[in-house]
């Protein structure tokens, strides 16, 4: 196909490398030389650098024990032997500062996973029939009004049965409460609208029927616990605080005795047969609880991320939202943090979501794909080409060979993504997106991702570092078995899935596989309905609608997280 | 009939280099000296000894073993020697060799040799006289061009970024540089000064690092126009997609 579009990353590059930021003496010259003037100038050039080298001077001043000096660098050589560039949130005209992407720096990211972590679903209907049936107690509209009423004083930390009992205070828990959703519009009809994630409302129309139609006449309740409490104490947490805290308020609700056993019943319910955890539990020698990021599915990735409600036209920008929560989840905070530590994971996630490489390269893709293939990457289970080896073949390699040869065309595109496991990640996560996108089928989109490990290895003779080329190179010999402990169906993979435990930088983009597969049919959710449904949910700081440009916001300091200790620490 | 190695697909001058690279057969271009190698390598003084972890072979007394018997072992190990490295960075800018066409040259042509392959840097890890055979060979010969490929211990960024105004690959610590027309380097691997600037020659021109490269780039020989190793490409991927389904 001919190449005649306008680079969506042409913009940012020139701003990002011909401009001069700050000190860095960048103005001038065109982002395909391939030859530049390098200033050494240290980290002098950038404003955030020289803050951050102040703020590390005043804290050693303060406590008398140095901290953050650039100068420990390389025995002397500060960071900044290059020029020190701000990048370009894509989908957005926000330009941040590197650093700023850091989740420690950025409030949004902080928050997004708090918002994850401090979730969980409990189904409603268990509960009124042991109401109903064992105790004889009639469950109404107007009772299920009264119990959220309970329950949203009660799940932030209010006592609702003792005397004499502590609380938490309501300014410091305001992020916490519940709401529930059904499948049932007579039902809904009948819930005051404040306790109500409206599905007719926030989603399409075709999305919320087929949404009301797998969820049914089933009710379920989307619990927020505090982001302070969560932060506290971990994932696993989250179901048990919402557990004590619908126990009790049944209990209050209802009029139930405080020792009665259905009470067990209720917790049972709550802890157990009617919870939806957001992450599954891991095994020991990762050694996480429920509601931990390395059990959070690719598919409850997908689904959690609220994309293909507002923008279900544009399958590919739905799949590029999950690309950039899944690498920061996944990459910046689950890998980077919770099983690694430092500050290099940041540069590899961050290539996803920045400067528009990858979105430039998936929206040819698209083109391509609805060029030769009859507008196969556009929404719809009609228009899908059959997944065939060769149909994975061919848009796999056409999409590896444009991204390979759009950085040995734009070099300062190769200078963004400097490292071979940025390129590897961007290269793939085009490559298996766009194959599942016109197959709609998650594990075809996958295999495509495999295929663009090979092509890129080959045609650079270099790929990543060991720790994932080894995953990469292995990994197409279990895209399509599903027998145990060797494969499964891209979306109930996940960061702990044997080949994916140390894919550095890979996790979002295999969200995003699992995303394309159902964005690109038009389905409404790509695992979970309720997990769809419980984050269609305006009230949640975080904004699943569009992650990205939250983390723009975050960036830039315009991002209001919940769970702030102001109100309980001396006034600055 | 003997089997010959055909180690390569393709019918490009990019696959025929990764060809030569694999079986070894490449050109010598220019002499470093052992102390010079010693120096930049940076893990012991010119002329002195070897350091070791364990006495010669000869005198430990090792076990009766079939294997120890059919495998001779390498000098390096024979003497005790320690484990040392050697890293190179190829610059994506027409070096002639690439991460995993240095680790194939290490791994078929040397022994003892313990490859390890990422984007921007390849290293080798072997006992020090032996690691040092591999090194001298990859530096002597056609694989590296002073300009576009150094020998990097530690903080090797570089090889993707666009080239100084001099051509000399980006190096943060500066451990070459151009003086009169060839490279030296002052610096040891991992950045420490030396005592002198050893000379490692001229930069390929343009031209001649187009001709000897093993990366396929777009505005030399783009890996589009390789349709054999596009088409091996496939047939490796099909054959482990196949493998793994297993659908019966």
């Amino acid at each position: 196909m001919a190449d005649d579009r306008k680079k969506m990353f042409q913009k940012d590059l020139e701003i990002k490398f011909t401009k001069a930021h700050g000190d860095n003496k960048m103005e001038g010259g065109e982002i395909t030389d391939k030859k530049v003037t390098y200033y050494r100038l240290g980290v002098d050039q950038n404003p955030r650098k020289v803050e951050m080298r102040k703020a590390g001077q005043e804290m050693a001043d303060k406590r008398g024990l140095v901290g953050y000096n650039p100068m420990m660098h390389c025995g002397g050589i500060p960071l900044g032997q290059r020029a020190l560039t701000p990048s370009f949130i894509s989908g957005t005209d926000m330009m941040v500062e590197s650093d700023d992407l850091h989740y420690v720096n950025n409030a949004a990211m902080q928050q997004m996973w708090d918002d994850i972590r401090r979730t969980t679903i409990v189904g409603m209907d268990m509960a009124h029939e042991t109401l109903e049936k064992r105790l004889g107690i009639e469950v109404t509209p107007e009772t299920i009004n009264h119990y959220l009423e309970v329950l949203n004083h009660a799940l932030p930390g209010g006592a609702v049965i003792q005397e004499h009992m502590v609380e938490t205070h309501p300014a410091l828990v305001d992020d916490c409460y519940c709401k529930i959703f059904t499948g049932d519009d007579e039902l809904a009809d009948e819930i005051d609208p404040q306790f109500l994630i409206n599905i007719n409302k926030q989603f399409p129309e075709e999305q919320a029927e087929a949404l009301k139609a797998a969820i049914g006449k089933t009710t379920w309740q989307a619990a927020h616990i505090p982001t302070v409490v969560s932060r506290t104490t971990d994932g696993a947490q989250t179901s048990r605080w919402m557990a004590m805290q619908v126990g009790m308020s049944f209990i209050a609700a209802y009029n139930m005795c405080a020792g009665e056993a259905a009470v067990a019943d209720l917790s049972y319910a709550a802890k157990h047969a009617g919870v939806i955890s957001m992450g599954d539990m891991l095994p020991a020698r990762r050694a996480r609880g429920p509601n931990e990021p390395g059990g959070i599915s690719f598919g409850h990735m997908a689904d959690i991320i609220q994309t293909s409600r507002v923008d279900a036209e544009d399958p590919a920008h739905v799949a590029l939202e999950v690309v950039g929560a899944g690498c920061m989840l996944f990459d910046q905070i689950w890998l980077g943090s919770y099983m690694s530590g430092g500050v290099g994971f940041t540069q590899y996630a961050t290539a996803a979501y920045t400067n528009n490489i990858l979105d430039d390269n998936l929206y040819y893709n698209v083109d391509y794909i609805n060029d030769k293939y009859d507008g196969a990457a556009n929404k719809g289970t009609d228009n899908k080409v059959k997944a065939t080896m060769d149909v994975v073949k061919d848009i796999a390699t056409e999409s590896t060979i444009y991204g390979i040869e759009n950085y040995e065309n734009y070099p300062t595109a190769l200078e963004d993504h400097f490292g071979g496991s940025q390129r590897a990640t961007v290269l793939s996560a085009a490559a298996g997106s766009a194959t599942a996108l016109a197959t709609g089928n998650g594990n075809a989109g996958l295999s495509g991702w495999y295929l663009s490990m090979y092509l890129h290895k080959e045609a650079l003779g270099r790929l990543g570092f060991f720790g994932f080329d080894l995953q990469d190179q292995c990994g197409a010999t279990n895209t399509f078995s599903f027998q145990s402990d060797e494969g499964l169906p891209v979306e109930l993979r996940g960061p702990n899935y044997p080949n994916y435990a140390m894919n550095v930088g890979h996790q979002g983009g295999y969200a995003a596989i699992a995303s394309a597969a159902h964005a690109g049919r038009g389905d409404a959710w790509a695992v979970n309905p309720l997990i769809k449904v419980c984050f269609a949910d305006d009230m949640l700081p975080f904004d699943f609608t569009a992650p990205r440009k939250e983390f723009g916001r975050g960036a830039l300091k315009e991002f209001e997280p919940a769970g702030e200790r102001s109100l309980i620490i001396p006034a600055r | 009939m003997a089997y010959e190695a055909q180690y390569y697909p393709g019918a490009t001058s990019v696959a025929e280099n990764r060809r030569k690279h694999m079986s070894g057969k490449v050109e010598k271009l220019r002499e470093v000296s052992d102390d010079d190698l010693t120096l930049v390598l940076g893990h012991r003084a010119p002329g002195s000894d070897y350091p070791s972890t364990h006495p010669p072979l000869a005198e430990m007394g090792e076990p009766e073993c079939s294997v120890r018997e059919m495998v001779e072992a390498t000098p390096g190990a024979k003497a005790g020697d320690r484990v040392r490295y050697v890293q190179f960075v190829d610059s994506m800018y027409n070096a002639p060799s690439t991460p995993y066409f240095r680790t194939y040259a290490a791994a078929i042509n040397f022994r003892g040799v313990d490859p390890g392959t990422l984007s921007g840097r390849q290293v080798v890890e072997a006992r020090e006289r032996d690691m040092e055979e591999v090194a001298k060979f990859q530096l002597e010969t056609e694989m590296s061009c002073p300009a576009l490929a150094s020998l990097r211990g530690a903080t090797v960024h570089g090889h993707s970024l666009r080239l100084p105004e001099d051509g000399i690959m980006f190096d943060m610590l500066d451990r070459c540089r151009l003086e009169n027309g060839v490279v030296i380097m002052h610096k040891d691997q991992v950045g420490r000064a030396i005592d002198k600037k050893v000379d490692f020659g001229k930069p390929m021109s343009e031209e001649e690092a187009a001709k000897r490269t093993t990366i396929y780039r777009v505005d030399n020989v783009a890996f589009r126009d390789d349709a054999e190793v596009i088409e091996w490409v496939h047939t490796i991927f099909e054959k482990r997609t196949a493998y793994g389904f297993k659908p019966e």
